[in-house]
């Protein structure tokens, strides 16, 4: 097998603030292969935008401390020359955003900002980059592609402008694109049309693409893999068949019945997460995600659960200290419609634990390594 | 586009009507002295004091002598028109003074502006790309003094230190200069203190008003799009941050050479420059109503008239702006 | 015929030079006072140009309506008047356009003066000038384009003479019947027998009296305000500069007078030295203090209607003492109290506030000793009378008589009032009008606490001069107690024009009053009325000397300074100053 086109391990990125060290991306890892599509899914505050801004070397606060490996191409890009960054961008990876009309400028035309796209990576004339300018803006389905190219952005409506701005990140031929809330700011029908569009586009040129989403939705059909994140780590890291069918962290299953669906029965309540994100600068102890799981068990509050590869499947891995087969039978309990106290209760014994009772669980948890 | 000049115009006149009559009524209703008891010199005897006021039409009803006025700045409103009347103070017509005297504030106002924005924008910029560097601090440090120190204040102490008649390091001509030079490269000389004078403190207002307008603009948005595109970091800074922080100091641009069109009163007094600001304020001083009136509709008519430049300027850099 | 008073003037001062006795009235101006040039004029080298910083622009440029010192200073350069006071002795008049004293009737109703032969205007007019000139420049003082400031005050009883009158109105009481004769006719007024022919006279030094020629002034007279003035001609050693046209291009409003020698002078029909070329007024030196650093370290330069700031004036002193002269200006500053307003009624609660003034305070705002002295009655040094009044002993009145202020006289006087503890003990607040800007206001702010140190309280409001006077202290209704810094300035060297419109009775008017104590007592109206009226020297300076001390008696104000003008020059100025005028004389001043 070619080696992965990005390679990315135990990536951190914190920020010293006054109020503390602010861990934002605490050790991550995943690898991208040629015209495949990873999928990075969290809520805000997870890291997971931290985390590829980084690899673009577009993390330039003062205060950023970064360590760890990013390899593209078999080149490590963190602690490249500023240079070598700059042509990286927009060039081999490209990275589009959520809000296709705060990220145009507003006072210049379309088509020459894909014309300054362009000529700061090729040596080709003005006339040239434009007609190649206009070349991917038919490309991405924008109709009368020249007389738009001679237009302002406010001048395009919210999908053309999301177009717009893919035409720009291929302009010249990334290896990889990555694609940060491409679709969050648009409609729910425009939604769909950009999905299809990169993921078309992905076939015709072969592009790798990284999409960060808080939407498992958004990323079913698209994408080969998923990575979920929590609090600056990946908490399950899979094939995304695997994940959508076979998850085996209380998060992603949280994730998973948060999703309103169409062929849900009328009546059926969304389940959301308790809780709300923790602080990265306190996180809390152990576990990450205890004060929010509805499994969680006394030891998960002092013991940090590793990311590891669950039995029988060496590509999908999970941060739980639950051992897989109780995550199993939990799932199914989940799957079935069972509420997650009641699961609980079934899988696990008892309710939750308080802080002094002892703990009453042994052998249900994946030894500690 | 055609449409909104055409009624901003129209509201220009209104304003200045407005303007015309709040200096008409301020000056006629607030204790004061009497133009025609100044004129009329000591003791006089009553027959005195009312052919005076016959004389400068003092003895009509307020409303007459103001639409008189009005009527006479009009043309083809009877009359040659732009005729602004005559100095109490000194009989002559008030529009040729005025005239004669714009001239020295536009060469002042010009100077100026060009001293403090070659000086305040590059400052602004590398402040904002630098922040929180030495340089940073220390720029908006002197920054701060310069907006502090009052003009007339920093004029004397530039007198009295740079003057070469009077000052402790004779360099540059001083107090008076302006009057006495006859070339256009003399009149320059004189200015040069005055000019620095003028724009010290508009060079620190408008460094620090770019530093934070650029700061600011810098978080946004298209500047991480214009990075990802893998544009160069002077590009970035200049084509997509500056032209975008820049527009508002048009603006303040705009209004700022307006209002010293009509007149740096601090400068030209203490430089001795015979513009229209000190004019106004000898007219001030002497209840010269003709003349105050007179400054006072230049110096509104500028201000006004710079604004909608500065509009108009806008539609053209902000390709959102639609009128 | 008699002679009129100036006359015998002249004729004791020509007598005091031969034979050495100083026997006329009239001080000669601070002798004693530290660095002037007086006495006989000074020589100085021909030629050269005298730039004069001045703050603001002269009040008319038109020699018709000028009504100030400063225009005074340029008419003197550029007109020959028919009289003048002689440069270095204001009391003693010369002929300048005249040729020879007036003759004055015995009753004072007709004043016949002629004019020396030869004299011309300046070009564009280039004529020689007849009494028909003279004529039309007092007929023009009435016109209601020109509106003269003192035409009325001082001609008016000429049959004819009307203020407001239309341009080109005759006045048929002024009569020319040769080309060199002026003759002024007046008729007594109601149930008198007499005419004011001697004040008539000595109003022939104001230059009302230069003559402008009718056919070349009618058109600029026509319109409803007169452009004479942009476009003046001469008949002095110096003129405005102007054009062919006669328009005066020297005169820019606010910004600047350039004179220049007049070439139809001619130097032999007149006293005048005339030794510059040229004389350049230089306006908008605003502050003092860089006006004077400049005058002083620099070079041939003098000042105009700025005195250098006392901090300047006290360096000077030591430093540079030839170039300040000191100049008594011929007037004086007092604090008028109004007698119409409680307790400024009483006439020993008025003892008391002049007898515990400290009126030493008061000269130390305006720079202390040089600035003036302080006054032991009202008329000042350099006038008619002066002498008469006791000089600088004045007339030794108590209460005049601590120029620091003595409380315990002043309890005394406060007992005689009534008010038992030696203050006075009134609650309310007493209303006093100064200025708000520089050493007048420190002026203003000082009196007010001299009268609260006598127990009064004082709402002391501070506003522009201007509005001071014209709204305020001015105007009877306004009910000002207390106006803290008033002055008067004589027109010319006559006691009369000092105390006459400032304390008769007769002479209260509702708009631009100057009897700001509104003394109205009727004798003494009675007894100024008739002082009006005389003409011989000896016996207006005897009759207004009694005057000031009736007035000094009733202690209407606080006189407490004597001014002097103190002005400056150059080092390589060889100044003179004009005695009359208080300023430098510019036809007689030279570079050195």
């Amino acid at each position: 097998m070619a080696a992965p086109l990005l390679e990315v391990e135990d990536l951190r990125v914190h920020f010293e603030t006054e109020d503390g060290l602010v861990k934002a991306v605490d050790g991550i890892s995943y690898t991208v292969d040629r015209g495949e599509t990873l999928g990075i899914v969290g809520e805000s505050g997870s890291g997971k935008s931290v985390s590829s801004l980084t690899v673009m070397g577009l993390t330039r606060a003062r205060n950023a401390r970064i360590s760890g490996t990013v390899r593209f191409g078999g080149k490590e890009l963190l602690g490249a020359s500023d240079e070598d960054m700059r042509k990286v961008r927009g060039d081999d990876i490209a990275m589009i955003f959520q809000d296709p009309l705060s990220s145009l400028h507003p006072f210049y035309k379309v088509g020459n900002q894909i014309v300054e796209a362009i000529q700061s990576h090729r040596d080709v004339s003005k006339a040239q980059a434009y007609d190649r300018a206009v070349e991917m803006l038919g490309l991405v389905g924008i109709p009368e592609p020249r007389r738009r190219a001679d237009s302002y952005p406010h001048e395009f409506s919210g999908g053309m402008r999301q177009r717009a701005m893919i035409a720009m990140a291929l302009a010249n031929d990334p290896k990889l694109l990555i694609a940060d809330e491409p679709t969050t700011a648009l409609d729910v029908t425009v939604q769909a049309q950009i999905l299809e569009l990169i993921e078309r586009l992905q076939r015709e040129f072969d592009t790798a693409v990284v999409v960060i989403t808080h939407d498992l939705g958004v990323v079913a059909e698209m994408a080969d893999e998923i990575a979920v994140m929590y609090a600056g780590r990946i908490v399950e890291q899979g094939p995304a068949d695997t994940i959508f069918n076979a998850p085996e962290h209380p998060y992603t299953w949280g994730l998973l019945s948060s999703i309103p669906r169409m062929d849900a029965p009328r009546g059926d309540e969304l389940v959301p997460i308790p809780g709300r994100p923790p602080s990265l600068i306190h996180l809390p102890g152990g576990c990450s995600f205890h004060p929010r799981c509805p499994f969680v068990r006394d030891a998960h509050r002092r013991v940090e659960p590793r990311l590891d590869p669950v039995d029988g499947n060496s590509r999908h891995k999970v941060a739980c200290l639950l051992d897989s087969g109780t995550r199993k039978r939990l799932w199914e309990e989940l799957q079935a419609g069972v509420k997650p106290g009641d699961a609980r209760r079934d899988v696990i014994g008892i309710g939750r634990p308080d802080a002094d009772q002892p703990s009453q669980d042994a052998g249900l948890d994946a030894p500690r390594r | 586009m055609a449409a909104y000049i055409v009624r901003r115009l129209i509201w220009v006149f209104f304003l200045l009507f407005v303007v015309t009559l709040i200096t008409f009524i301020v000056f006629n209703v607030l204790p004061a002295a009497d133009p025609a008891l100044l004129r009329a010199g000591r003791q006089p005897s009553p027959e005195l004091v009312e052919s005076i006021r016959e004389q400068f039409g003092l003895d009509d009803p307020l409303i007459v002598q103001f639409f008189r006025y009005i009527g006479d700045i009009l043309p083809f409103v009877g009359g040659d028109g732009f005729n602004f009347g005559f100095s109490y103070q000194s009989n002559q017509e008030v529009l040729p003074q005025i005239l004669d005297r714009l001239p020295a504030t536009i060469f002042l106002t010009t100077g100026a502006v060009i001293l403090w924005l070659s000086i305040g924008i590059p400052i602004g910029m590398v402040s904002a790309v630098k922040t929180g560097s030495w340089l940073d601090r220390l720029t908006m440090g002197i920054a701060l003094i310069a907006i502090s120190a009052p003009v007339y204040f920093l004029g004397l102490v530039a007198l009295f230190l740079f003057d070469d008649s009077i000052g402790r390091f004779p360099l540059l001509p001083g107090s008076g200069a302006y009057q006495d030079a006859t070339t256009f490269f003399g009149k320059a000389a004189a200015l040069i203190m005055p000019w620095c004078v003028l724009s010290a403190a508009f060079a620190a207002i408008y460094a620090r008003f770019l530093r934070g307008n650029l700061i600011d603009t810098m978080q946004e948005d298209y500047i991480r799009t214009a990075r990802a595109k893998g544009l160069s970091e002077r590009r970035v800074i200049f084509r997509h941050g500056v032209r975008s922080a820049i527009t508002p100091i048009v603006t303040l641009l705009g209004l700022d050479i307006g209002i010293l069109l009509g007149g740096a009163i601090l400068t030209e007094t203490v430089f001795n420059i015979q513009g229209i600001g000190r004019f106004a304020y000898e007219a001030i001083v002497r209840f010269d109503l003709p003349v105050i009136q007179g400054t006072v509709l230049f110096g509104a008519f500028f201000i006004v008239i710079m604004s909608l430049i500065v509009d108009i300027l806008y539609a053209f850099i902000d390709p959102r702006i639609r009128y | 015929m008699r002679r009129s008073f100036q006359w015998s003037l002249i004729a004791c001062a020509l007598l005091a030079l031969t034979l050495g006795v100083a026997a006329c009235g009239g001080d000669d101006g601070g002798g004693d006072e530290p660095g002037t040039t007086q006495g006989t004029p000074a020589e100085g080298k021909q030629g050269g140009r005298l730039v004069s910083l001045w703050a603001g622009d002269v009040d008319h440029i038109d020699p018709g309506i000028t009504y100030s010192d400063l225009g005074q200073q340029i008419t003197r350069a550029t007109q020959k008047t028919l009289y003048r006071p002689k440069v270095d002795d204001a009391t003693v008049v010369e002929p300048d356009l005249a040729e020879s004293d007036p003759e004055i009737s015995e009753d004072g109703c007709r004043v016949t003066v002629k004019l020396k032969d030869g004299v011309r205007f300046s070009p564009p007019v280039d004529r020689e000038v007849t009494s028909r000139d003279v004529k039309y420049a007092i007929e023009r003082g009435f016109f209601n384009s020109v509106n003269s400031g003192y035409a009325g005050a001082y001609f008016g009883t000429l049959p004819g003479a009307k203020v407001g009158a239309e341009p080109g109105t005759k006045i048929p009481g002024i009569q020319t019947p040769d080309d060199l004769t002026v003759v002024f006719n007046m008729e007594p007024a109601e149930g008198e027998d007499r005419c004011p022919g001697g004040v008539l006279a000595g109003a022939l030094v104001m230059p009302l009296s230069a003559p402008v020629p009718p056919e070349y002034a009618r058109e600029f007279d026509a319109g409803n305000i007169s452009t004479y003035g942009q476009n003046q001609v001469s008949t002095g050693p110096y003129m405005v500069e102007n054009n062919e046209s006669g328009e005066a291009i020297g005169y820019q409003a606010g910004r600047r007078i350039h004179l220049v020698r007049n070439p139809n002078w001619d130097e032999t029909l007149d006293t005048r030295p005339a030794y510059l070329d040229e004389i350049d007024i230089q306006q908008g030196n605003d502050d003092a203090t860089v006006m004077s650093r400049k005058i002083l370290e620099g070079e041939s330069m003098i000042n105009g209607d700025q005195s250098p700031p006392p901090p300047i004036l006290k360096q000077a002193l030591t430093r540079q003492k030839e170039q300040l002269a000191l100049v008594p200006s011929g007037g004086g500053r007092w604090v008028a109290m109004n007698t119409t307003i409680e307790p400024f009624d009483d006439v020993n609660v008025r003892k008391a506030v002049v007898a515990g003034f400290d009126r030493e305070a008061m000269r130390l705002t305006r720079g202390g000793e040089v600035i003036g002295r302080i006054p032991t009655h009202f008329i000042p040094p350099g006038l008619l009378g002066f002498e008469e009044a006791g000089g600088m002993e004045g007339f030794g009145l108590d209460f005049m008589s601590a120029p620091g202020g003595d409380m315990e006289l002043a309890a005394e006087y406060f007992q005689k009032a009534g008010y038992d503890n030696g203050k006075y003990e009134g609650t309310e607040e007493l209303l006093m009008v100064g200025e708000n800007e520089g050493v007048d206001a420190r002026a203003a702010e000082v009196a007010a606490q001299q009268f609260e140190k006598l127990g009064f309280r004082v709402r002391l409001r501070q506003v522009t001069g201007d509005a001071m006077y014209t709204k305020y202290c001015n105007v009877p209704a306004a009910k000002v107690a207390i106006c803290p810094n008033v002055g008067w300035l004589k027109d010319f060297a006559d006691p009369q024009t000092f105390l006459d419109p400032t304390f008769n009775g007769d002479n209260i008017i509702p708009t631009n009053n100057s009897n700001w104590a509104q003394l109205d007592v009727p004798e003494l109206n009675r007894q100024m009325n008739e002082a009006k009226l005389l003409t011989d020297t000896d016996e207006r300076a005897e009759a207004w000397a009694e005057i000031d001390r009736r007035i000094t008696e009733l202690a209407p104000a606080v006189m407490w300074i004597w001014d002097n003008q103190a002005n400056i020059r150059s080092e390589n100025v060889v100044g003179v100053i004009d005695e009359d005028n208080g300023h430098w004389s510019f036809a007689h001043t030279s570079l050195g």
